[in-house]
């Protein structure tokens, strides 16, 4: 009778237990919290990268929470600074998951570090939301937990080739620099040339710190390329672009993220008429400027006094609402596998930042297909076309 | 196509000369090569911007204080790097710039790293090409090519029509003998930074327009200057100015005749080649032979 009643007791005990026992086996959740990591550079040449698109994030975090956040636990974010050093990325993750017990990651902005960082986060089974890194290395071959809300690289290429073609490009030329980051894009852009079955009229290399363009503008103006792919830094495109309008050489240019703020561009370039016939890449559908950006733009000044809103603000804003989003769907019992699927399941997302909706599934981790093509007209930036890019 | 090669050419020929004629005033006088020279630049660079964009100071005397600025920097330079280590072996003095580069860069990008990453500089005059002759040029690139012949005479001026200029050369040649004349050697060693790291202002106020400002900008371009400097001959003026040139032009018409692919390596080529036939470089002096 006594042992009964001794067993009956501790029952209870374990049941009145549970939900904390669970929350206990779940790294990061408690009953009113959830941890997100996120690394990137947050100092050095490229917070832009780390910093800003964080301070995106943080802003939707905030406002979940404001409204009570999700399923009953507020959103905590730990930032780690990477400065786009692969190792020091390896180090910053593995403080996120091991010594912060994060649940799960939403970053990475630089794209180096982002591969580096992947072996670790692949192990620990930990679902990551990428934001900013854009190298297909960092989500090819798939991996069941990471996912990214950046246009990848490859896309982008694709991207280009079919934008030249529908601007009436009928010699395309390529002009690109052969670092890494260059030949992360040159390789699937000419993949995407071949299975068109067209062949670049001129293919162009010209280093990311050239000062002077003469001979790659003169070599595609023999060629007679009419639109000219730059898979190029802003300084070695502005050089191009620059020299390109001093010859008198005038095809469509056809850009790429790297080169998504034709503002900055045109001071770069310094030539007027320069970018008459130039295109480019925006991750996101709106810039800064835009009247459908006010919120966005009102609480990044409330929660960082003195930054002006950014298009990197606005990869963390659509990235974070991906995050917020597949929370919400794993439900109150969350679970890393629970966000995994849930990842997997996402269809037809609409963020209030990106062009198009963000779709992943099992086999495709890459869930931002949907690039926006803009244009400077005077001094504002057009949005010229949204389309969705396939391989 | 020549011409417009040619004209290219000589423009980047011209800041390499510039950057060039830096490392050699500096090793002619103390055998080390300050390879904190890029850094300079960067940073004569940033003083314009700062003076003339953000301050909108008029033009010339950005310029002036750029050169003043870099040419104070130079003399830090040869006080915290340089001078402690006058009698240590040169590794350790090559280390020593190395260093101080490495806080030179992450000082400026600290201050401008993040604004934008390429900052713009406008073109001093219309930046608008014009045609001369059959070729079209952007009047910035006479500037600077203008404004680089220019330093460059004034260097010949001050080395063979000054005292200073006369006391550095003969420190450069035998700083024992210098000493015992009077003269003080240390003080000609300072000077000499200043004033290789004052050609490093100048250039930069001079090709900013060109080449945009950030702050890795020297890098690249020390490798070039070092490769010039040694095409000539790593000792000689007159071959710093020659081997500029040289690897400006080569650069073009390997890029604009061969392929683009060419360009980079091209220069590195011709001066292998022209070592092989002539180590000393195209102006050094033989290296001199015990009988």
């Amino acid at each position: 009778m006594h042992i009964a009643r001794r067993l009956s007791t501790l029952s209870l005990l374990a049941l009145a237990l549970m939900p904390a026992a669970t929350f206990a086996q779940t790294p990061g959740v408690t009953a009113d919290t959830i941890k997100i990591g996120s690394f990137g550079p947050l100092t050095g040449p490229n917070y832009l990268f780390g910093k800003l698109v964080m301070n995106g994030v943080e802003v939707v975090y905030n406002e979940v929470n404001k409204a009570g956040g999700i399923n009953g636990r507020k959103l905590v974010l730990v930032r780690e600074d990477d400065r786009c050093d692969p190792a020091t990325a390896i180090a910053a993750v593995k403080k996120l998951i091991y010594q912060d017990q994060v649940f799960m990651i939403n970053g990475g902005g630089c794209s180096n570090a982002a591969i580096a960082a992947r072996p670790e986060i692949e192990q620990a089974k930990v679902p990551w939301v990428v934001f900013a890194a854009v190298a297909d290395e960092v989500t090819m071959p798939t991996s069941p937990y990471i996912f990214s809300t950046a246009l990848a690289a490859s896309l982008e290429s694709y991207a280009q080739l079919d934008f030249a073609l529908s601007h009436g490009g009928k010699k395309i030329a390529i002009v690109s620099q052969r670092d890494a980051w260059g030949r992360s894009r040159y390789a699937p852009l000419l993949e995407a040339f071949k299975k068109k079955g067209i062949t670049p009229v001129a293919d162009e290399e010209m280093p990311a710190d050239a000062n002077d363009g003469t001979a790659q503008v003169l070599r595609l103006r023999q060629a007679g390329a009419d639109a000219v792919i730059m898979l190029l830094y802003p300084k070695a495109a502005a050089i191009f672009v620059r020299d390109a309008q001093k010859l008198g050489f005038k095809p469509v240019l056809v850009g790429q993220t790297a080169l998504s703020d034709p503002l900055a561009f045109r001071d770069q370039v310094g030539v007027p008429g320069a970018l008459d016939h130039f295109f480019t890449i925006n991750q996101m559908r709106y810039t800064p400027e835009d009247a459908q950006v006010g919120k966005w733009r009102t609480a990044m000044q409330q929660e960082f006094p003195g930054d002006r809103l950014s298009v990197y603000n606005l990869f963390g804003i659509g990235s974070a609402q991906v995050v917020v989003e597949v929370l919400k769907r794993a439900g109150r019992d969350l679970t890393r596998e629970k966000v995994r699927d849930e990842l997997a399941k996402l269809r037809g997302f609409e963020t209030s930042v990106h062009p198009g909706p963000v779709t992943c599934s099992e086999a495709d981790h890459q869930c931002h297909k949907t690039p926006a093509w803009i244009q400077l007209v005077g001094d504002k930036i057009q949005l010229v076309a949204v389309t969705p890019v396939t391989r | 196509m020549l011409a417009y090669l040619l004209v290219s050419g000589l423009t980047t020929g011209s800041l390499y000369a510039l950057m060039a004629i830096g490392l050699v005033v500096v090793y002619k006088a103390t055998r080390v090569v300050n390879f904190a020279h890029g850094e300079l630049f960067m940073l004569g660079g940033f003083f314009a911007y700062a003076l003339h964009v953000l301050a909108h100071v008029p033009y010339v005397l950005a310029l002036v204080a750029a050169v003043g600025g870099t040419l104070a920097l130079g003399l830090l330079t040869e006080r915290l790097a340089y001078r402690p280590l006058i009698r240590a072996p040169t590794v350790s003095l090559v280390l020593a710039a190395v260093g101080f580069a490495y806080v030179l860069r992450g000082t400026a990008r600290e201050i401008w790293g993040g604004r934008g990453d390429y900052i713009p500089f406008p073109p001093l005059i219309r930046a608008e090409p014009i045609t001369i002759g059959s070729v079209l040029i952007v009047p910035q690139q006479l500037v600077v090519l203008g404004g680089a012949l220019l330093c460059m005479i004034l260097f010949v001026l001050f080395f063979n029509g000054t005292r200073a200029g006369k006391m550095l050369q003969a420190t450069a040649e035998n700083a024992k003998a210098a000493r015992l004349v009077g003269i003080r050697v240390e003080r000609v060693y300072a000077f000499t930074w200043g004033v290789g790291a004052a050609t490093a202002g100048a250039a930069a106020a001079l090709m900013a327009p060109l080449t945009l400002i950030y702050p890795d900008v020297g890098g690249a371009l020390l490798i070039k200057a070092f490769a010039a400097a040694v095409l000539g001959g790593l000792g000689s003026l007159p071959g710093a100015v020659l081997g500029g040139f040289t690897i400006g032009i080569v650069e073009n018409l390997a890029g604009g005749y061969l392929h683009t692919s060419f360009q980079e390596v091209s220069a590195f080529v011709v001066i292998m080649l022209v070592l092989i036939a002539h180590p000393s470089g195209l102006l050094g002096a033989a290296p001199a032979r015990r009988i």
